[in-house]
């Protein structure tokens, strides 16, 4: 290796300030979330006057009769459920509407492409009671497709506008190439864009999931049965009129971020998997 | 004789066999989360539905805020509840005008003739019953004992509005803080001026402001109700930051021994512990109650009582059955057991003989005796003009708005609707 | 050294039967679904802006354009106003340049890389209800991180969610706390999908890392740039979660964002023709700012 050595330790010692400065923001970001993750030790009052510090005396109970409870895993599983057709519905839907819009040009492409935009732009709060509406006029009151469908819906116009803008950057000579080889649009699709499209779709998935496994204000007023309500709904157990067992709120809360982590960190290493694959090298 | 018997048998079979055609099912839905409520509730149920075999009586809890938030869509479906909590008021008048009520005076005249006439009224429609009352409360000061004691505040000596200015003073001189309130969530802020109002303006004076007479709520009573709060607020009477205090927080500081009084609902007995920072709150022993004092000058008696009155109201489309669960919820044993359970004051007049509690007792007995009970403002006057009203309170408390400009807040507000 | 440019995909010039049997079947089914749960709901949820109505039964009393009036007459409506607008400020000039910094920092393959990513991206996954409560906490004068910081700097506890100078200041800090993660993970996919042999490559020809990171990444990036600045604006003009459990809108008013003034002022108080109406002043702004600024930042995007 020929690079100067002095250019070297400046990488070496810039890599190490770098890293530094990393663990103090982690430290920093991660700060209200151990808050929240000690909280569930605490007892109620102490919860209020002493935040940062280590709990007094270790309620393990909380954590503990959340997961013994049998509610606690069917609500869980029910967020589960939920969150995961969703991503994969919007996944679906979305990359095949934004490869039609990053490839095709025809006709009201741009209207559609704009149409889909204003979606983004209203406040879906407001829109709740004709929602609501439409959902029960379908049949779909107090189902899971009831919650599913509306939150892809919403989640469709951010997505294919990050899936349309990453599919434009793949290069141009795939397509013509393979266009040449006699491979359809659909082919190229399944076989070549997805496959590259890792991140993007790893990205767009996360989103998706979190969005769905926080709702609360859609399965509120879609759902009745409490067999089906995830984990948001579940909650209200430990909330009351005037006053609400927060230590057991936060402790719940830390139970749910686990799967969302765990669904995070499964997409993070499909990424790493697609980088290995060497995929468009050459 | 034979045929007699025959036709005696005949009708015991017949009527036997009656239930079986009438299976249904009643949902209550309700925001109740004190244990010793859900409990009985639950038991009351249970009572009904082995004493009517086909019928099925359930309630069903949804937390405060999700059960305002989904209340309206759910009205709008097949999966409507029968029957379902209200704190009366304005929105129960928006329910019953879009027609979501139904008139029960005929069936329940009975069970309500055993109630106290407020709580019943505080239930009517333009003098039709929509529904039935279970549950009242009362504001009134909650006083830390030996905070007094410490300060040389006697409590027996605070009758009038200046009796208590001089309390505070006192408190504060003893470096001891006078008042707790939540005024990050508003609400507790707005007992203050309602009470004022109440002190000030007597019992006619909220349904004349709602009828727009006298000037509507721009009248002397409202603006008067405003510069007595502000008088109190300028002598610096809250716990710091009180701004953005939750009312779970100043709870808490009640609990925790750190304020000497609180302005509050019944439900803080329950709330103090919990939420002080030992766990443990202020002992029973160590509580007192005050009532709001009177103002000179003002209409309103001493026995006036401002407070919540909560019950179920029915849904157009709920069964006979459930009109029959509340004759049978409403009876005097229940209305008893709540009281010795410290799960809620009932309405069933002569039902707080049975409470156990003192403070409660206290509060109960006061309500028994009242004049003139009060709804909260907020839920009386609807949520739109409500909420005015708790955000004037607050800003008049911290001189962010004079009393002139609270009141015409309100008539605005109002005039909106 | 001149920029790269990535080759820009251009769209067939015809149409074959393949490309029509596309866009026939891969478009209809997200069309449909948001028509139906979206665009419909939307529509009928601006028309309730014509009517004072509370929500229970059908709307009925019709009062034209009244509702506008009383936004405008309504001086926290101005002040929700110039909070996003502050928001907005906070996330072009704050958040998005940390989202990057951080993003270029652990793209790669570094040590930690995914925890790193995971640790920032945490924020983002916690449920408002829970950060809204740890923030208060932390913001309290007499026990949060406030009150510890202005112990150890011998001051007077703060009570800055009761200040009305300074409340929104404490949101505008947990909003980047929360969001940042956000769009570190659209840095780091627009990262990953990067061809790296054009670094590599001008690594070999001598360019430093600033170089490198000017003429080379910054460009690539460019259209991810644009579109997270696109969804920063969008998204701080929506903003609400966060509102309701850390300040509620308080105090006096001053922490209010146009969609917590419209869920606190139209449907907490029954008025939901006011606040379908708030939504449609919101939905205008907004459409405004999409459409100019894709016209004028992103033509070839």
């Amino acid at each position: 290796m020929r690079g100067r050595p002095s250019r070297r330790r400046m990488n070496a010692l810039a890599a190490i300030a770098i890293f530094g400065a990393l663990i103090v923001l982690a430290g920093v970001v991660l700060v209200p979330i151990l808050a929240t993750v000690l909280g569930g030790f605490k007892e109620l009052g102490e919860l209020r006057v002493n935040l940062l510090g280590l709990p007094r005396h270790w309620v393990w109970s909380s954590y503990w009769d959340i997961l013994a409870s049998a509610r606690y895993w069917r609500v869980l599983g029910n967020s589960l459920l939920i969150a995961l057709l969703t991503v994969t519905l919007t996944l679906a839907l979305s990359s095949m509407a934004a490869f039609t819009f990053a490839h095709l040009k025809f006709f009201g492409d741009k209207f559609l492409l704009n149409y889909l935009l204003l979606g983004m732009l209203f406040p879906a709060a407001t829109a709740i009671l004709p929602l609501f509406i439409k959902i029960r006029d379908l049949g779909l009151l107090d189902s899971y497709w009831g919650v599913v469908l509306p939150q892809v819906a919403f989640s469709l116009a951010m997505a294919i506008l990050l899936l349309r803008n990453a599919f434009k950057q793949l290069p141009t000579e795939l397509l013509d190439a393979a266009m040449m080889d006699g491979c359809g649009y659909f082919r190229y699709f399944l076989f070549i864009t997805l496959p590259l499209s890792g991140p993007i779709l790893s990205t767009v998935a996360v989103i998706s999931f979190v969005a769905s496994w926080n709702g609360y204000l859609l399965p509120l007023v879609v759902l009745d049965s409490e067999s089906r309500y995830p984990w948001t709904l579940g909650l209200m157990a430990y909330q009351g009129q005037y006053s609400t067992s927060w230590q057991l709120v936060l402790a719940f809360i830390t139970l749910t971020i686990l799967p969302a982590i765990l669904m995070f960190l499964l997409a993070q290493r499909y990424i790493v998997a697609g980088l290995t694959a060497g995929a468009v090298k050459g | 004789m034979n045929v007699r018997r025959y036709a005696l048998g005949a009708a015991c079979v017949f009527a036997l066999a009656v239930p079986a055609f009438a299976d249904t099912n009643v949902t209550i839905l309700h925001v109740n989360e004190v244990a010793a409520a859900r409990t009985l509730w639950d038991k009351i149920a249970a009572d009904y539905n082995a004493a009517h075999p086909g019928v099925k009586v359930q309630f069903k809890y949804l937390e405060n805020e999700a059960f305002k938030a989904k209340l309206p869509t759910m009205l709008q479906s097949d999966d409507r509840p029968d029957l379902f909590y209200s704190w009366g008021g304005g929105v129960m008048q928006a329910q019953d005008k879009a027609g979501l009520l139904k008139d029960v005076t005929a069936d329940l005249t009975d069970a309500e003739s055993k109630m106290s006439t407020t709580a019943v009224n505080a239930f009517k429609v333009d003098g039709k019953a929509v529904g039935v009352p279970f549950e009242m409360g009362e504001v009134a000061f909650y006083y830390n004992k030996k905070l007094f004691a410490q300060a040389g505040v006697k409590a027996e000596d605070i009758k009038s509005w200046d009796d208590f200015l001089d309390a505070v003073k006192k408190l504060k001189a003893a470096g001891i803080t006078p008042l707790v309130v939540g005024a990050g969530e508003k609400w507790p802020m707005h007992f203050y001026y309602s009470y004022l109002v109440v002190r000030i303006g007597g019992d006619g004076a909220l349904a004349d402001a709602k009828a727009n007479k006298n000037g509507g709520f721009k009248n002397a009573t409202f603006v008067e109700a405003g510069k007595r709060l502000h008088e109190l607020a300028a002598l610096e009477p809250f716990q710091a930051g009180y701004l953005s205090t939750s009312h779970a927080q100043s709870a808490g500081v009640f609990g925790d021994g750190k304020a000497a009084m609180d302005l509050m609902g019944q439900w803080l007995l329950g709330m103090q512990a919990p939420n002080s920072a030992s766990g443990k709150g202020l002992p029973d022993d160590d509580i007192g109650i005050l009532s709001f004092p009177t103002v000179p000058g003002g209409k309103g008696k001493p026995t006036d009582t401002l407070g919540g009155v909560n019950g179920f109201v029915v849904s157009k489309s709920a069964p006979a059955a459930a009109v029959d669960f509340l004759k049978f919820f409403s009876q005097d044993k229940y209305a008893k057991e709540a009281a010795a359970t410290s799960a809620y004051i009932p309405v069933v007049k002569g039902a707080e003989t049975a409470i156990t509690d003192p403070l409660q007792r206290r509060l109960a007995d006061d309500l028994a005796a009242s004049t003139y009970h009060q709804n909260f403002f907020d839920q009386d006057l609807g949520p739109s003009v409500g909420r005015v009203i708790n955000d004037v309170s607050v800003a008049v408390a911290a001189g962010q708005t004079t009393p002139e400009a609270a009141a015409a807040a309100i008539q605005d507000a109002a005039d909106q609707q | 050294m001149s920029t790269v440019e990535q080759a820009h995909f251009e769209p067939a010039k015809r149409m074959t039967a393949n490309s029509w049997a596309v866009v026939v079947i891969f478009l209809p089914p997200a069309l449909l679904l948001f028509t139906v749960f979206v665009a419909l709901p939307m529509a009928e949820a601006a028309w309730y802006g014509f009517y004072n109505w509370n929500g229970y039964g059908r709307p009925d009393r019709f009062i034209g354009l009244k509702n506008y009036g009383y936004i405008f007459g309504n001086p926290v409506f101005g002040r929700a106003l110039l909070n996003n607008g502050l928001v907005i400020a906070v996330s072009l000039f704050i958040q998005l340049p940390l989202a990057l910094a951080v993003a270029l920092a652990i793209a790669g393959r570094v040590t930690g890389a995914v925890a790193f990513r995971m640790i920032f991206f945490l924020p983002y996954v916690l449920a408002d209800v829970g950060a809204g409560l740890i923030w208060r906490y932390m913001f309290d004068g007499d026990y949060g991180l406030a009150a510890a910081v202005a112990g150890g700097l011998g001051l007077q506890p703060v009570y800055l969610l009761a200040s009305k100078d300074w409340a929104f200041t404490a949101v505008l800090v947990v909003i980047v706390w929360k969001y940042f993660g956000f769009y570190m993970m659209l840095y780091v996919a627009g990262l990953q999908s990067m061809d790296k042999s054009l670094l590599e490559a001008a690594e070999m020809d001598g360019a430093g890392p600033f170089q490198r990171f000017r003429h080379i990444t910054l460009p690539l990036l460019g259209p991810m740039i644009r579109l997270s600045i696109f969804f920063s604006v969008v998204g701080s003009l929506q903003l609400f979660d966060i509102i309701v459990p850390l300040t509620g809108g308080g105090p006096f008013d001053t922490t209010h964002t146009m969609v917590s003034f419209l869920y606190y002022f139209g449907i907490t108080r029954m008025r939901v023709g006011f606040g379908s109406a708030v939504g449609v002043v919101l939905f205008v702004i907004c459409v405004g700012f999409a459409f100019g600024y894709r016209r004028a930042f992103m033509r070839n995007d």
